[in-house]
């Protein structure tokens, strides 16, 4: 059996990677697939709050990234152009699914997405903390932040959990910075009151 | 085409498995006779195995059956193929495989493989007509180039927790 | 009263987007304002609330099969290219008008099609399904080279589940002994007791005959 390509992605920098990826070598880019599909996961998960949706696109990420690693400038940073990827494909699903109704999943691609084997994959992520008001905490943070609507959830995943600037925002985001502010803004202000309650039970 | 052919390696593994002699387990087929009480050449042996799938350890049944030599890595491979962590072999059956008879292979009643082989195929294995049955039903019929080192895994039906899957691979090529 | 720019001081001032000018002219109105700082601080422990409960990093459900996934379906879209780079080659074929018969969905046979052809210009050495064919029309079949597994993955969709009363034994069959006049093959055990004997009945369906007792 061929050795497992995560024994050599630790020593081996995203740029080695990336430039033999770009020549064709699938196993370079299945080693950068390790390496970030944790976070691609998390981010494309955050934004729709759905398992089997969250999986679906980040493979999506990960194939639109392959299709276009030829066209990626080596002195970029790899991470933030596979998020912009990452932002683009779930940006474009959510366009859609509102375009054919809420709550209705694109059925389109049937035999991988039924091979993902929805009922089957279990929860993902569990709270780090076994303490149950925190664990209840989170799991409230979690629900406040599905009630947002899309580009709020956005804004405020990318500043809170990947740490982007606002000029980083807004270039993910196709907006401008004013936008950005706003939507951070209006944000915080409603998870705050959604949470309000969170809050004054917590302690 | 990117499809990774590490040529070499599958090739010599090839080899290995046609040359290496049947485990004492479960190999024995005595080949139909005709009505002159000639034996029908056989063109290899298949090996089947009903596998039960699931995410969590719990539900499985307590089936004991291990796999073979055949497949060393199986649990590995089924996880690289299905959304599964844990696997079980239900049953297994090694079975001879004919030009002028058709087989079966029944791992369990009920799911089970109906084999005629074709002969030879050219790049090595064997072309095979296969017929995957529940029961008295057939679910699909299928024309397949089984090759040694490169099994088939058929996604059955959901039961319970989780997905029947039936592993069919190809042992030896030839009779002997 | 605060107006729009002004919630955009708060934040950027949460966000460290200000200058160290802007910054020092804000802390102090914060001094000069406690319902002002209130509302900093309050929005200060949401930060570290959400930041602290949404991972940056979550771990993806069935890692092993999310990437094979990835370089199968790469490798499915390089074959429908090829596919359709040697159209004028394919349609010559005459297993074509086989094809035509037996798939239904057309997207089974095109990716059946660019398989076959692609993997015998390479000389695989995987095993191929060639046709394939559900006589319910309900049941679809997808095909699937899993190169990760070394595999070849035949997907059934449309199936009925097994009930889950039902228990689906499995046999472990020693040898088995097939007798071409009585079209039968008898299974046996280690212990050399039948385990079940397979026939055909008069519509060349399977006829389970009898069987001991299965395991499971």
């Amino acid at each position: 059996m061929p050795a497992s390509p995560a024994s050599d992605s630790d020593e081996v920098e995203d740029i080695e990677l990336v430039k033999r990826s770009q020549t064709g070598d699938m196993r370079a880019f299945d080693a950068l697939v390790t390496r970030y599909r944790g976070r691609v996961y998390a981010m494309t998960y955050h934004l729709v709050q759905n398992e089997t949706e969250a999986w679906d696109l980040a493979q999506e990420a990960f194939i639109k990234a392959w299709r276009a690693i030829g066209s990626f400038k080596l002195d970029a940073s790899f991470y933030t152009w596979l998020y912009r990827i990452s932002h683009n494909v779930t940006y474009d699903w959510l366009r859609k699914r509102k375009i054919q109704g809420d709550g209705e999943f694109d059925d389109e691609r049937t035999d991988h997405r039924v091979a993902a084997g929805a009922e089957a994959v279990p929860a993902a992520f569990a709270a780090p903390d076994v303490a149950m008001k925190r664990a209840e905490l989170g799991q409230r943070i979690q629900e406040a932040i599905a009630q947002l609507s899309p580009d709020h959830r956005q804004a405020i995943v990318l500043r809170e959990v990947e740490g982007l600037s606002y000029d980083e925002i807004a270039e993910v985001m196709g907006t401008s910075i004013g936008t950005v502010m706003s939507r951070l803004f209006y944000a915080r202000k409603k998870l705050q009151e959604l949470l309000k309650d969170t809050y004054e039970n917590a302690t | 085409m990117r499809i990774q052919a590490p040529v070499t390696l599958s090739l010599l593994f090839a080899a290995w498995c046609c040359g290496v002699l049947p485990t004492a387990a479960q190999t024995t087929t005595a080949p139909p006779t005709t009505a002159a009480g000639k034996s029908a050449a056989t063109d290899g042996k298949v090996w089947g195995a009903l596998v039960y799938a699931v995410t969590d350890k719990s539900k499985l049944t307590g089936a004991v059956e291990k796999a073979p030599d055949l497949i060393p890595d199986l649990t590995d491979r089924l996880a690289k193929a299905f959304p599964f962590t844990d696997f079980e072999i239900l049953g297994q059956h090694t079975q001879d495989v004919f030009r002028e008879y058709e087989s079966w292979v029944v791992p369990s009643p009920e799911l089970f493989l109906k084999v005629d082989s074709k002969g030879p195929a050219e790049g090595g294995g064997l072309n095979l007509h296969l017929q995957f049955w529940r029961q008295q039903t057939v679910l699909v019929k299928t024309d397949t180039i089984l090759r040694t080192g490169s099994p088939l895994f058929i996604r059955g039906p959901k039961w319970r927790d989780g997905q029947l899957i039936f592993v069919l691979a190809l042992k030896s090529v030839g009779g002997k | 009263m605060k107006t729009p720019p002004e919630d955009h001081d708060l934040i950027r001032w949460l966000d460290e987007e200000m200058t160290p000018a802007e910054r020092t002219s804000f802390e102090a109105r914060l001094e000069a304002d406690p319902t002002l700082k209130a509302e900093a601080e309050e929005m200060r422990q949401l930060s570290l609330s959400v930041r602290s409960h949404l991972p940056k990093e979550m771990p993806v459900p069935h890692p092993d099969f999310f990437n094979s996934q990835i370089q199968v379906r790469i490798q499915q879209m390089d074959l429908e290219e090829r596919r359709a780079a040697a159209r004028p080659a394919a349609a010559g074929s005459i297993l074509s008008s086989l094809w035509m018969r037996l798939l239904a969905p057309v997207a089974a046979v095109a990716m059946l099609a660019a398989g076959w052809l692609a993997l015998r210009t390479s000389s695989a050495t995987g095993s191929v399904v060639v046709s394939v064919y559900t006589p319910d029309p309900k049941v679809q079949a997808t095909t699937v080279e899993n190169t990760e597994a070394h595999a070849t993955v035949l997907l059934l969709e449309g199936l009925d589940a097994m009930p889950a009363e039902k228990n689906v034994a499995g046999l472990s069959v020693h040898h088995a002994e097939t007798d071409a006049q009585l079209a039968t093959t008898t299974l046996f055990d280690g212990a050399g007791q039948v385990l079940l004997v397979m026939g055909k009945d008069a519509r060349n369906q399977p006829l389970i005959f009898s069987h001991g007792t299965p395991r499971g």
